[in-house]
């Protein structure tokens, strides 16, 4: 049996966003926004997302007198991501 | 990109896609790594000219050109900060390993002026050296800074075996073999991947 994909994961643009915070200690809205080649109003509401189901945390703050938002993976997001990733790897090793 | 379901084949394309993204927008350090290696140089090189040749007492005053990267350092580090979208491991490790090994310099500073700098201060600095490029080496997988930290530390126990002044010239040898050339490499490795 394969075991459900993450609904939360299993979207292009939040899987682009969780694989891109994995691998990073935290990143600015701006430069997700620049590599996922994603419109910022779309961007928003996946954050959003992704920040309700507990898988980032998201900062705002003030840097040289400009807001600015800061996202981080959470650790039951980097669970999430493993196991999303394992379960893919079931379905593509069976498939 | 649209928020649309895809296929699994499709998702892991994807996260390969995203990673070697963030892989290269790793901050390129190679001008720390220049800079100081540029001064360091010419610092050993004077400090040779003027003890060796010129006989001038007051020869370790060249070591006061630190001053400049200290400067540059803090300069550099204030500009980055201000233009950096993306924290990764790999700065943020570069990082606290350069402010250790600064720290590890200044205390070992302090040790050798109370205890007397005699012979013993080149080899150890060409030491520490060593293991600050072996680890930066490590840490961004670049080979040439790997080779650097193992040639300093082998001009690290060379330079036990001849006199201060020779020291010196082994201190200036390790800064060319371990900072500047892969500095250089560095530099040009980086400008070939973002093309």
């Amino acid at each position: 049996m394969f075991k459900d994909l993450d609904p939360i994961l299993h979207s292009q643009l939040r899987l682009a966003i969780v694989s891109l915070l994995i691998s990073v200690k935290e990143a600015e809205f701006t430069f997700i926004r620049e590599k996922t080649n994603s419109t910022a109003g779309n961007l928003s509401v996946q954050i959003q997302k992704l920040k309700d189901a507990g898988y980032i945390d998201v900062m705002k703050q003030f840097k040289n007198n400009y807001p600015q938002t800061t996202c981080k993976i959470t650790k039951p997001g980097i669970r999430a991501f493993e196991e999303y990733v394992i379960n893919l790897q079931s379905y593509l090793g069976k498939g | 990109m649209t928020d649309e379901k895809f296929s699994p084949e499709q998702s892991l394309q994807l996260i390969r896609t995203m990673i070697n993204k963030t892989k290269r927008s790793m901050s390129d350090k190679s001008i720390y790594f220049l800079v100081w290696g540029w001064i360091t140089f010419v610092a050993c090189i004077s400090q040779f000219v003027l003890k060796h040749i010129f006989q001038y007492e007051k020869h370790y005053l060249v070591w006061t050109l630190m001053i400049i990267g200290i400067v540059f350092s803090i300069y550099q580090g204030r500009k980055e900060e201000k233009t950096i979208r993306a924290k990764t491991y790999v700065d943020e490790s570069m990082k606290h390993l350069w402010a250790g090994m600064a720290i590890s310099f200044f205390v070992l500073s302090m040790i050798l002026s109370r205890l007397g700098w005699g012979t013993v201060v080149f080899p150890f600095f060409i030491m520490l050296y060593g293991l600050g490029t072996f680890i930066s080496g490590s840490i961004i997988k670049f080979r040439p800074l790997i080779i650097g930290g193992i040639s300093a530390w082998a001009l690290a126990v060379g330079a036990a075996y001849v006199g201060y002044d020779y020291q010196i010239l082994f201190g200036a040898a390790a800064i060319l073999i371990s900072y500047i050339i892969p500095a250089y490499m560095l530099r040009s490795r980086n400008k070939t991947v973002e093309q």
